[in-house]
């Protein structure tokens, strides 16, 4: 299997253990010292089940985004996206759509959302920081007047299955979702043509542009991509709390960017792997349970989240001048 | 590369930048509102508009510094929000911190907070919008320490601070807001910082190699994003009445529309202070003509995001350097 990682790229860098492996040894290492110093909360299935729930509808969009970030671009406006996506479907039920519908015309919606972002990052030609920080605060804002500030309940057998479903009564179906997702980035990362155009986008676009990629296209149809990934954690999210509210997935842009710097994607674009951002959101979400498993106050754990994103951002820039200085 | 651009003097110069287009714009608009409410015209509703720009009059004059020299501050709300929660905690009776003093510390945790943001973004080189969004939780986040304390604000001269107005017509606050603009465009006009900042801005490397210490004067312009903010805290605990954690919750997104739209290119190196005073005013000018039209409260969100992505389309068209191939 032909399968070159970006770090492999690299000249006269000889590794004995990537840094994925380094992440996740950490993962285990914090694992098995959260499960001492939380017990008997933290390792009991009482906790473990919702944190996977909860970490499918981070992991799969941490994955899609990941492809926007190697093309060099960001997407903030996700937790938006989430408010705007679990109002929708609530708002659509309310109104007696059946699920299956309600769950198509969401994803729809998060299409569109994705592709107004594309639109502004490749066709106006914005800086995708900053157009993502304003749609966020559309994306919200539709919600809030949606759902009228409240939260509304959203039950109905197709939406509650999406995230409290089982499949062979024992796999909960986020958890499919999940792997699926990251099975299916993994292949189009490594193994397409596609991902290696979204490798070589981030790495130098110009000479991308002269080689032929259609740069434009590509970045695109991933901000189309992690639109509707954005939603469909959405709607699982809407599933597990049952209702939907303007404020779910507030934050969570936070949560999911820090987790994917941490797994070795580049802000610049250009670096990162599929496998990194899953250990790197198993990681923060390992910490972030443990912190409310230890009574931590909602917003301590907002400090925590600020700072980890700080840190995180920080180690990586400092390993970067580093490796430049031995060049 | 840009074309060198020719040098126009004076009048020619002003009618180049966005400013005439804006004062044109802002008349349009005082038609259409005067047109749809009656009462949008009168003294009373300016007074208030007026006094509810100081706020974010102060915040954007110094994310302006900021922005001119390429950099990016989205800790503003937050700064603002804990300068206003601490002071307020302050003046509780049971501490009973002289007034003075208040200022000394207020404006001490400002300029500490935009250091430790210049810091990071300088000396470790992360991206600034990144750096903030960081410190923009984190702050958040120290505000909510005071979150079981309701304090009012008892304290006569902070009440008087943002809440007087001069012959019953024109607020302290506007006064405050035009002398902080004059200084800050006469410095970026005539002094050796101001016009370094837009040389940063204009082109970061070329800079350094023309011997311009960057990163100490970008570090500067954090430091005075924080100092106005500690002011624009100051005002908020005074014109609200009392110190709530989550005060100046998303200013952000409204001084980043006023400075946008006031022309200053979002990856710096041009702008100047009239046009965010005019920018600075339409966006007052706009909240107050949704309230006046009724528009329902989560509606005007969608419509100031909204106003800021059309803002920045509009800069991102206009300061494109060359053609967008990728």
């Amino acid at each position: 299997m032909p399968e070159i990682k970006a770090s492999s790229m690299e000249p006269g860098k000889k590794a004995k253990i990537s840094n994925t492996g380094i992440l996740f040894i950490v993962l285990v290492v914090l694992f098995a010292l959260f499960s001492y110093v939380g017990r008997p909360f933290f390792f009991s299935v009482l906790n473990l089940i919702p944190m996977l729930n909860n970490l499918s509808f981070i992991g799969i969009i941490a994955a899609v985004l990941t492809m926007v970030m190697v093309t060099g671009e960001i997407d903030f406006s996700i937790g938006g996206n989430i408010g705007l996506t679990a109002c929708l479907a609530a708002f659509l039920l309310s109104k007696g759509l059946p699920g299956w519908l309600v769950v198509v015309i969401a994803l729809f919606g998060g299409a569109v959302m994705g592709a107004f972002n594309g639109f502004l990052a490749t066709v106006v030609g914005v800086n995708s920081m900053i157009a993502t920080i304003g749609t966020m605060f559309i994306w919200r804002g539709i919600g809030y007047t949606l759902s009228n500030g409240e939260s509304m309940l959203a039950i109905n057998p197709v939406i509650d299955f999406i995230g409290r479903g089982f499949i062979f009564k024992v796999i909960p179906f986020p958890i499919v979702i999940f792997i699926i997702i990251f099975a299916l980035t993994y292949v189009v990362m490594n193994l397409s043509k596609w991902g290696r155009s979204i490798y070589a986008i981030g790495t130098n676009p110009m000479a991308s542009y002269l080689s032929g990629i259609n740069v434009k296209k590509v970045k695109f149809i991933n901000f189309l991509l992690c639109g509707i990934t954005a939603s469909l954690g959405g709607l699982i999210l809407t599933s597990l709390s049952a209702v939907g509210m303007p404020q779910h997935g507030q934050g969570l842009e936070l949560v999911i960017i820090s987790g994917i710097v941490l797994g070795g994607t580049a802000l610049g674009g250009g670096k990162g792997q599929i496998l990194g951002t899953l250990a790197g959101t198993l990681i923060l979400s390992l910490l972030y349970n443990f912190l409310t498993i230890m009574n931590v106050y909602y917003y301590y754990i907002q400090i925590v989240q600020g700072a980890v994103l700080v840190l995180v951002v920080a180690t990586y820039e400092i390993r970067q001048s580093r490796a430049l200085k031995r060049v | 590369m840009a074309k060198p651009e020719k040098q126009y003097s004076g009048l020619r110069n002003f009618l180049r930048t966005p400013t005439p287009t804006l004062i044109g714009l802002y008349i349009v608009m005082i038609i259409v509102f005067t047109i749809a409410d009656k009462n949008f015209l009168t003294v009373q509703n300016f007074r208030g508009i007026f006094n509810n720009l100081a706020v974010f009059g102060i915040l954007a004059s110094g994310i302006t510094v900021v922005m001119i020299a390429g950099g990016f501050d989205l800790s503003i709300g937050s700064i603002s929000g804990l300068v206003g929660i601490v002071s307020a905690v302050l003046m509780m009776d049971q501490y009973g911190v002289p007034t003075p003093l208040i200022f000394i510390i207020a404006i001490a945790i400002g300029c500490a907070v935009g250091l430790i943001n210049g810091l990071i973004i300088t000396k470790i080189g992360i991206n600034p919008i990144i750096t903030t969004l960081g410190t923009l939780a984190i702050i958040r986040g120290v505000c909510y320490f005071w979150a079981d304390k309701n304090p009012r604000i008892y304290n006569v001269f902070i009440q008087n601070l943002g809440r007087k107005f001069i012959a019953n017509a024109i607020p302290y606050t506007t006064v405050y807001i035009i002398v902080f603009f004059v200084i800050i465009a006469l410095i970026l006009k005539f002094t050796r910082f101001g016009r370094n900042l837009y040389t940063i801005g204009g082109n970061e490397t070329l800079a350094r190699l023309a011997g311009i210490q960057v990163d100490r004067i970008k570090i500067i312009t954090y430091v005075i994003s924080g100092f106005f903010c500690s002011l624009a805290g100051l005002l908020l605990i005074s014109q609200l009445g009392s110190g709530r954690p989550e005060y100046g919750t998303g200013a952000e997104l409204e001084v980043l529309t006023i400075v946008v739209l006031g022309g200053v290119a979002v990856g710096g190196g041009k702008g100047n202070l009239l046009g965010v005073f005019v920018a600075l005013v339409i966006i007052g000018s706009i909240s107050n003509g949704m309230v006046m039209l009724d528009v329902p409260i989560f509606l005007r969100q969608v419509v100031k995001g909204a106003l800021l992505v059309l803002v920045i389309s509009i800069d991102a068209l206009r300061n494109r350097r060359n053609l967008q191939l990728y």
